[in-house]
């Protein structure tokens, strides 16, 4: 078990070094922070005195060279125009979008199964007919514009909900559903079909064979089987929605991540875009790592295959 | 009136009764009657057999008495399980307390038939539990008593393993364990032993037999293999086409069936006595195409005119003999003895001047994950013109593995492989294509050997193509040759794979392989994707061909009996090795080597001790 843990974690900090140098390397190729910041008639002797101070004249290679010197110092570097470092205001920004993020998985997973097991259990019916309509919609919105609709319909119209804000647990209402839909609605697809073929099994057959009540063959018998395939799905969600967390959190003015990366790279602050950058590779990374060890616990087939069994 | 599931007064002489049966499979637009008017029932302490080809309704009759076919299935007629009556209308919790208590229910492939995920003692656990009510304490020690009772190896160590850590004969065990678990009067055991090596079979049939003495309960079990049914069964019901066409005691059906078809299913059992098999001709009509008088009659050679146009009384197993025939057959089954095909005599495993094909200490290891895995070692065997040799074997024993030496699918580790002096050429290279006009296979499943969007006429005339014989005439009229010799008839030339039968996709392979007017033909399992009437066909089709054609052929076999019937030498394997070479009548006789005894001991058999006088008259 160490092993193979071993194995993948050395795989996980590959990832996270090539992914490093390429945010270093097409960031510091697609513009210059100092021009992007300073005014457009400012002297060139100014701007080049500012590239000289923040170290932005010496080749790429020394600077890259640099870079890694001081990240594994824990040094992330400092954000140009106030000095502060760029760790520490990612860091005061990560508990909104982890908050936005974690409730909107927990979203996908609540409203994604059952809608899933409730569409194959009724295989082919106006109620299975009726959810994969739903389903094809919800990922066929863009979430930009499923943000808006649900600003105009709840907030402008309505006037159920403030469009903006962060402190109250009604706040995380509209961007949650925002940024979830589209997962909830694959969740709920890959469900089905999965579901589907596990009810097909010999095995499922059998249960019902031996009296058990389609209720617990459902819960007990097709529902752990058919979930070890999506497990795969959960992993790749988790990129999703950091990716979807940057719209999300600018269409509702969400204190998080996602809104500090668009502004930093308007600002071509380099160290806090690498750093958002880093931390968000970490956790899609990491959550992959996690859904290969989930995948040993509840599988005993690759707990054996894999040679880590007991 | 009666409820739809209403308890009954507990009948513990049938557990099973069941009269009048029709299952329909329906949708809006048609329905088609899959099994009609069935009737059979099945006392205490008996082993009823019903067998019948593909298709023929066993399975669809099971499920219907368990109540477990789906919403797009209709049942109309009676079915009372020990206590239940079990109708369309019965409610999904009526059904549930039946299934597990009163019956019970194992499948084909155990394997499949268990959660993948759980380990089995924990399965069992539940079951037991939730069947007898006890507490899981309780239940586990009745789980672990059940291992025992089915006699699982290292029962304590097993209760801890997950299905795929099992064989297909332990698994066998754990779900024959799980139906158990309710102490069910009646048990449905629908082909349970159809997957497994011989060995197994008959440790599984022995089990069944001695759990059916020790509980009392009935036993339906299903079947396509009549070997079985002797070797299990009291009494026997035979379904054609959804209709039982005989039934009676399991000696009567097999010493003197009444109806032709029972006839033609003993015939075209290969036996170890060497019992030639003579198939049916035709086949089985499609459910939504069966014919208007007796399903039989197009297939019949006593059929008369009132066969096609009444429907005879149907068959009812009740105890008594019954069939559903309007000419019945009469008097004790002979067996018409053929003319054994020439072989020269010679010994298989001696350096032959004239060998065709032979391994000489031949070797072959695959590679796997856990590094080299020898499937074969010291192999030494030859195949001289004109022979006709079986490799027979348990799974994993390496039988296919020769196959793909003699073929050069594989190179050989170690010793050789060679063809008429010269080492077989490697797949691939280019000496191989040579080589592949003299030696051709046929392999175990003709659907997936076939491509399914080309006419059969033009992946029978491949092979010409690939290797540029003759012109475009040419190639046409040896298409009609083929397929004419391999008993298809011209029309099926324009065909796709998916619209002809499993028979004739098979012969359809076989023409194809001979295309190149090959010396050797290897066939790997040919016949074990097929029905028995079907089967005997094909093999009557290969002495033909061995006949006409002088061709050597290498068969490749799970089944003894089938290599008594065609083959002039037997090569036994066991893991890897080659336990005993030679000829087979001696070796049928008198085998040498105890795996073989074994082997031949295990193997179910349909042939009757002595009557052999035919007398089918009318």
């Amino acid at each position: 078990m160490t092993g193979f843990v071993f194995r993948k974690l050395l795989r996980t900090l590959f990832t996270l070094f090539l992914v490093v140098t390429f945010v270093f390397f097409v960031l510091r190729l697609t513009g210059d922070p100092v021009s992007a910041m300073m005014p457009d008639d400012t002297d060139p002797a100014i701007l080049d005195e500012l590239r000289k101070q923040w170290g932005l004249d010496r080749p790429l290679g020394v600077q890259y060279l640099e870079y890694w010197f001081n990240l594994l110092q824990g040094d992330f570097g400092n954000a140009y125009r106030d000095g502060r470092p760029a760790i520490e205001i990612v860091a005061e920004r990560v508990p909104a979008t982890l908050k936005l993020t974690l409730t909107a998985f927990a979203f996908i997973v609540i409203a994604g199964f059952p809608l899933g097991i409730f569409a194959a259990v009724n295989r082919g019916t106006a109620i299975d007919r009726g959810i994969m309509t739903i389903s094809v919609t919800g990922f066929s919105l863009p979430n930009f514009f499923l943000g808006i609709l649900l600003i105009f319909l709840l907030s402008v119209t309505l006037r159920w909900l403030p469009a903006y804000g962060s402190d109250h647990w009604y706040n995380l209402i509209m961007p949650v559903i925002t940024l979830g839909t589209a997962g909830a609605a694959v969740i709920a697809r890959f469900v089905r079909s999965s579901m589907l073929e596990v009810l097909n099994a010999p095995y499922i057959r059998a249960c019902r064979a031996r009296g058990m009540t389609e209720r617990a063959i459902i819960w007990t018998v097709a529902l752990p089987n058919a979930a070890i395939p999506t497990i795969t799905i959960m992993g790749f969600m988790v990129g999703t929605l950091i990716g979807g967390s940057i719209v999300t959190e600018t269409v509702f003015a969400w204190p998080g991540i996602g809104r500090l990366l668009i502004d930093a790279v308007t600002a071509r602050e380099l160290a806090v875009v690498q750093t958002v950058v880093m931390i968000t590779a970490a956790s899609m990374v990491f959550a992959n790592l996690a859904v290969d060890l989930l995948y040993l616990v509840i599988d005993p087939r690759r707990r054996y295959a894999s040679g880590t069994g007991e | 009136m009666e409820g739809p599931a209403e308890k009954l007064k507990a009948d513990y002489s049938t557990p099973l009764e069941i009269s009048g049966l029709t299952v329909s499979l329906k949708t809006k637009a048609w329905k088609c009657a899959i099994v009609e008017d069935v009737s059979l029932r099945v006392r205490s302490g008996e082993i009823l057999g019903l067998v019948g080809e593909s298709g023929s309704g066993k399975t669809v009759t099971c499920l219907a008495a368990l109540g477990l076919l789906g919403p797009a299935w209709q049942t109309e007629g009676e079915i009372r399980l020990a206590r239940t009556r079990i109708t369309d209308a019965a409610s999904a919790s009526q059904l549930v307390s039946v299934r597990g208590r009163e019956a019970a229910m194992i499948f084909q492939d155990a394997s499949a038939s268990l959660n993948p995920i759980e380990k089995v003692g924990k399965q069992l656990t539940k079951t037991v539990a939730r069947l007898r009510g006890v507490s899981t304490g309780e239940a586990r020690e009745i789980a672990l008593d059940l291992l025992r009772r089915v006699e699982m190896p290292d029962p304590e160590e097993r209760f801890h393993s997950y299905p795929f850590q099992l064989s297909g004969g332990q698994n066998q065990r754990v779900m024959i364990a799980v139906a158990l678990a309710g102490r069910p009067e009646l048990l449905f055991a629908d082909e349970p032993t159809t997957a497994l090596d011989v060995t197994v079979q008959s440790q599984i049939l022995d089990l069944i037999k001695s759990l059916r003495d020790e509980t009392k309960m009935g036993v339906v079990f299903v079947t396509h293999d009549l070997g079985v049914v002797k070797e299990v069964c009291d009494s026997v019901a035979v379904l054609y086409a959804g209709r039982i066409v005989e039934s009676g005691s399991v000696e009567r059906i097999m010493n003197a069936p009444r109806h032709p078809y029972t006839l033609g299913l003993i015939e075209s059992m290969p036996t170890l006595s060497g019992h030639v098999p003579e198939g049916i001709e035709g086949q089985v009509p499609a459910p939504d195409k069966r014919p208007q008088g007796c399903a039989f009659a197009p297939r019949c050679d006593k059929a008369q005119e009132r066969c096609r146009t009444q429907l005879p009384l149907g068959a009812r197993s009740d105890g008594g003999d019954s069939v559903a025939c309007f000419f019945p057959l009469e008097g004790n089954l002979g067996r018409t003895e053929r003319p054994e095909l020439s072989s020269h005599s010679r010994p298989a495993d001696g350096p032959s001047t004239d060998a065709l094909l032979s391994l000489k200490d031949a070797a072959c290891d695959y590679d796997t994950r856990r590094g080299k895995f020898r499937a074969v070692s010291g192999i030494t065997l030859s195949l001289n013109e004109g022979d006709r040799l079986a490799v027979i074997g348990e799974s994993g024993s390496g039988k296919s593995t020769i196959g793909k030496l003699m073929l050069g699918i594989e190179p050989t580790s170690e010793g050789t492989a060679t063809f008429m002096g010269n080492p077989v050429p490697i797949l691939g290279t280019s000496d191989h294509i040579a080589f592949a006009r003299s030696v051709q296979l046929v392999p175990q499943n003709p659907f997936l050997s076939l491509d399914p969007r080309a006419t059969i006429g033009s992946q029978i005339e491949e092979p010409l193509e690939i290797h540029g014989i003759g012109t475009r005439q040419e190639r046409r009229a040896r298409r009609c040759e083929l397929l004419e010799s391999a008993g298809l008839s011209l029309d099926l030339a324009t065909r796709y794979p998916h619209e002809i039968s499993g028979g004739q996709c098979q012969r359809a392979v076989i023409a194809r392989a001979l295309a190149l007017r090959p010396k050797v033909l290897i066939c790997d399992e040919a016949t074990a994707s097929l029905d028995v009437s079907v089967q005997a066909r094909i093999i009557e089709l290969l002495r033909e061909l061995h006949r006409m054609h002088d061709l050597s052929i290498v068969f490749i076999t799970h089944d003894l009996r089938l290599a008594r019937s065609l083959c002039s030498h037997v090569a036994v394997m066991r893991s890897g090795q080659l336990v005993e070479l030679g000829e087979t009548s001696p070796m049928f006789e008198a085998p040498e080597h105890p795996y073989t005894s074994q082997l031949l001991a295990s193997m179910p058999d349909v042939e009757v001790a002595d009557s052999r006088t035919m007398e089918t008259m009318q």
